[in-house]
Order: structure tokens, then C-alpha cells, then sequence
């Protein structure tokens, strides 16, 4: 057995070696490197090795275990740097129960870190990229849009939370052990949490689709003599505002969710059906 | 002299921007918005910097990684763009046409990054089988950054220092045809970083919701704050509703 610190912490009196400002040192070194090694084959795992390298330091004297700590994390892994946090926790309390000498096995602890990835990415996305983002940026581009130097600084709230909420969660992980996250996912809270984020980014979508997609078009027809023109556009206006947009919005959204989509393809389609429709006087 | 500085400045800040470190930090500072304050200040025109640079950034603002992988450069796209259209006196709307090219540009940049970065891997695999712990650092965040310098740093600094009077040129002499080509696909794109984050969301049986923030901003024409501020309430009071019936259920 290795030598117990004995640091005044509350962490040392469960005769634990890990103290939460570990985790917390943990987690945060993991969000500067998480995507700094980023590859194809592996994505994030290059960087939550990184991360993980003091406290297998810390856990493993012995040269032999710590090699192969570094070769079980060196695996695939991916998640969405933020609610993963939880997995940064969890992780290092199965590896110090290991270090203990308890019974648990590379397998489930790789089984943990690819069971959890995929679920808390989700989480994440929905929250942080897909609801937190645009509107923090659309803040930020509407308060600069006459030229105040304010937006940048705003930009600066997205990591800002972030920092604050993985902090707080990858200490969480450690403390509540998977089968309380696995619980938390399957309860009504997280659940919650998850609707909430997804109704008001859909909503936000709307609004930012409303206010930023500009799609009209100038044709018109004359139908000879003194007869005003008749102009497409007024007639859609008539018919609801926005609606070009707004089918615009759509397409690209059914476009999307059909399988396998080349984001680069659909791009130069756009830019493509652009000119075109500039050249042809439709758009 | 101030082309070169604002050359030097793009090269390095889409080096250090595209190594990602610190994730949203980098995220959020590599944005056309953030990047056009020192653009401005080394150019001499803070305030045309920022408008060019909020009118670049809303074609970015629903960009979403689906699958880690972007559709689009959003630092690229602006670090070209702002300084080009300052230098030049062009419009945002011309602005926008310099930045979606080079924003689709910018996706092959870091696909190539993602490939080479392969190879590091595996130098760490063999670090790992060795237990040296200080070169699994070094193949994982330093060999990785100091690589990407050669593939990052030319192509902004090459592309304002040369580029400007080659885009001056080629605008002034470009179809009117083309350059309004653009200007419709800049008004375009955001839609699909839009639709593209609606995919993210998933959740179709909500799609209400969409159409509800959509119709309320066109019928209404308040700024997005605003509703952003009406969706948060209804969401946070749905929530409470729901709760409420629950525990009296």
C-alpha cells in the first residue's frame, strides 16, 4: 500500500488519496487540452491522458501499474468537455479504488468512461453549444452591430459558465460514484433539465432565424399597358412574413436530417444555388 | 507597415485560436467578433472593425459541431475578411462574400490537422508502453501545436499581406452578378447553422417551439434579447406547472 498524505482535508479522513482540488486541477487541465491532440482516430484521448497523468502519478509508484493506467486511457474517447466533467470524477474514483487494491478491471473502467461519453456529450450539446452559444453570441453581434466594443467581452461568458459548471460537476462525479450519475441520467431532474434547454433552443432557433436569415425575391412580372407589376414578393408578404426564410430554415433542417450529411457539401450547395438564383434574377 | 503587423497578428492568433486550447476560450476569442477589436485597433478604425466583424459573425452564430466536426472557419473566415475590408473600404454585405469562401476553405485546413494529428497517437501509445509520462505531454499538446504552426499561420499572413490588392482588384472587376451571388448566400448561411443546431437539439415532437420563436420575431420585431428573455420565462414556468401537478398527482 502506498503512503496516506495527511492533509487536514476531509478527503484524507475516508483515507482517500485524492483530494477534490485534485479534481477540480483535473477537470480544468483536461478543458485547455481536451481538443489540443484532437485526431481522427481517437479525438479526445490525448488529452484526457494529459489530464489524468498527475493523479496516475499520484496513485501508481509503481512503474509497471502506471504504464498501464497510461495505455487504458490512451483509448478512444470523446464527449462534450463540460458535462463530461462528471466522467473526469468517476474516473478517478474507480482508479483509486483500484489503487487500493479493489477488484475493478481496465474493462469497467473503459466500459464507464465509453458507456457515459455518449449520453453526457449529449447533455452537453443540447445545453452548452446548442442553447447556451447562439444566444450568448447573438447577444454579443447585436450589441456591436453599430460598432461598441462590448460584444467580444460577452463572447467571454460561454467559457466563463462553462469553468464554473465543470468544476462544480467533476467534483460531483467523484463524490456520487457512477451508479448515482447512471441514475441521474435516468431520473427526472436531468430530464428535465435536458426539455427545458432543448425548448428554449428551439424556440431561440426560431428567433434567430427570424431575425438573421434573409432570403427574398425580386422578380416580377409585367403584364403590359399602365398595369402595376405584379411583384412575387409582396404577394408572399401577404400570404405570412417570412415565409422564404423561413422554407429556407426547413429545407436545410429535412436536408440534415436525412443520413450521412457532408456539412461541406450542403455549403457550397447553398453558394451554389446563391449565384445561380442571382444570376437567373430569382433570388 | 500596418498591412504586415495585421498579417503577423492573423497568423498567430489563427495558430494559437486553432489549437483549441482551452476549448470555449479559444472558442470564443477566434470569433470574427472578437478577433475584429485588435484588428480595428491596429488599423485605426475600431468602430468599422466591430460592424464588419458583428455582420461576419451572425453567419456563424448556430454553428454547431455535429460529430466534432464543423462546417465551417469561423476565425479564419474573419481574420481574412475584416482586415481586407477595412483596408479596402468595403461594405459588410462585401465583406461577407470575402468570408464564406474562405470560411469552407478553412474546413479542409482542419480536416488535414485531425489526420496528421494521427501520428502523434501513436508516439504516444509508445511513450505509454515506455511509462514516460513527460513525452505523452509533450506528443499530446506540444509536438501537436508546434506542427499546426506550418499548416495555420501562412495562409491568413499570406492572405492579407498579397491577397488585399489582389481582392481590391478582382472586386472591382468582379460580375455584379457574383458579388450579389454572395451577399444571397450570406444571408443564407446562418440558416444552416440554424437548421444544423435544430439537428443537434433533436427533439422533434418541440418543433412548435421554432415556429413559435419565429412567428413572434416576425409579427412583433423585438431583438433577440428580448426574446430570449419571453423564452426563458415560459420555459422556467412550464417547468414549475409541471412540477406542481406532479407532486399534487
Amino acid at each position: 500500500m502506498t503512503e496516506i498524505q495527511q492533509t487536514p482535508d476531509a478527503a484524507a479522513e475516508n483515507g482517500r488519496l485524492i483530494t477534490e482540488k485534485d479534481i477540480r486541477r483535473n477537470w480544468l487541465t483536461y478543458y485547455i487540452v481536451a481538443e489540443m491532440g484532437i485526431s481522427y482516430e481517437r479525438l479526445q484521448a490525448l488529452g484526457f491522458t494529459t489530464a489524468m497523468i498527475p493523479i496516475l502519478k499520484k496513485l501508481y509508484p509503481d512503474p509497471e501499474d502506471l504504464k498501464e493506467a497510461l495505455k487504458r486511457h490512451l483509448i478512444f474517447y470523446n464527449t462534450e468537455a463540460v458535462f463530461g466533467s462528471p466522467v473526469n470524477g468517476i474516473v478517478i474514483a474507480m482508479e483509486e479504488q483500484k489503487a487500493k487494491g479493489e477488484p475493478i478491471t481496465d474493462k469497467s473502467i473503459t466500459g464507464m468512461k465509453t458507456g457515459l461519453m455518449g449520453p453526457m456529450a449529449g447533455i452537453g450539446d443540447s445545453i452548452d453549444w446548442a442553447t447556451l452559444k447562439p444566444i450568448i453570441f447573438a447577444l454579443a453581434a447585436t450589441l456591436s452591430a453599430s460598432g461598441s466594443i462590448i460584444g467580444p467581452f460577452v463572447l467571454l461568458l460561454l467559457p466563463l459558465i462553462q469553468i464554473l459548471i465543470g468544476l462544480r460537476l467533476s467534483v460531483y462525479g467523484y463524490r456520487a460514484g457512477k451508479a448515482s450519475i447512471r441514475e441521474l441520467l435516468h431520473s427526472g431532474r436531468i430530464k428535465e433539465l435536458i426539455l427545458g434547454a432543448s425548448t428554449l433552443g428551439l424556440f431561440m432557433m426560431g428567433a434567430l432565424s427570424s431575425t438573421y436569415v434573409k432570403l427574398s425575391t425580386p422578380l416580377q412580372f409585367n403584364f403590359g399597358g399602365g398595369n402595376e407589376p405584379f411583384v412575387l414578393q409582396n404577394i408572399l408578404d401577404g400570404i405570412i412574413p417570412g415565409l422564404l426564410p423561413l422554407m429556407a430554415v426547413l429545407g436545410l433542417y429535412w436536408w440534415l436530417n436525412k443520413k450521412n450529411q457532408n456539412f461541406t457539401v450542403i455549403m457550397l450547395v447553398i453558394i451554389a444555388v446563391s449565384v445561380i438564383g442571382a444570376v437567373t434574377g430569382i433570388l | 507597415m500596418e498591412m504586415l503587423a495585421v498579417s503577423i497578428f492573423a497568423g498567430l492568433w489563427y495558430w494559437i485560436c486553432k489549437t483549441d486550447i482551452g476549448y470555449a476560450i479559444t472558442h470564443a476569442i477566434r470569433q470574427p467578433l472578437f478577433a475584429a477589436l485588435p484588428i480595428g485597433l491596429m488599423m485605426g478604425d475600431v468602430k468599422q472593425a466591430m460592424i464588419i466583424g458583428a455582420a461576419v459573425q451572425i453567419l456563424y452564430i448556430g454553428l454547431v459541431a455535429a460529430g466534432s466536426n464543423l462546417p465551417a472557419d469561423d476565425c479564419l473566415a474573419g481574420l481574412i475578411a475584416i482586415p481586407i475590408a477595412i483596408g479596402s473600404g468595403l461594405t459588410p454585405a462585401l465583406a461577407i462574400a470575402i468570408a464564406v469562401p474562405v470560411g469552407v476553405m478553412g474546413v479542409f485546413v482542419d480536416q488535414l490537422r485531425k489526420t496528421v494529428n494521427v501520428m502523434f497517437v501513436h508516439m504516444a501509445d509508445r511513450y505509454a508502453e515506455e511509462g514516460n509520462t513527460r513525452k505523452i505531454v509533450l506528443a499530446s499538446v506540444v509536438y501537436p501545436t508546434a506542427l499546426s504552426f506550418f499548416f495555420r499561420f501562412p495562409i491568413p499572413f499570406f492572405a492579407i499581406l498579397y491577397g488585399a490588392d489582389a481582392v481590391n482588384n478582382f472586386m472591382n472587376s468582379v460580375p455584379e452578378w457574383l458579388i450579389h451571388g454572395f451577399s444571397v448566400a450570406g444571408g443564407l448561411l446562418p440558416a444552416l447553422g440554424f437548421a444544423l443546431t435544430m439537428f443537434v437539439i433533436g427533439k422533434k415532437e418541440l418543433f412548435p417551439w421554432f415556429i413559435l420563436g419565429y412567428f413572434l420575431v416576425q409579427f412583433s420585431g423585438i431583438p433577440v434579447i428580448g426574446a430570449a428573455i419571453f423564452g426563458l420565462c415560459a420555459v422556467l414556468l412550464i417547468n414549475y406547472y409541471n412540477n406542481r401537478k406532479n407532486v399534487e398527482g
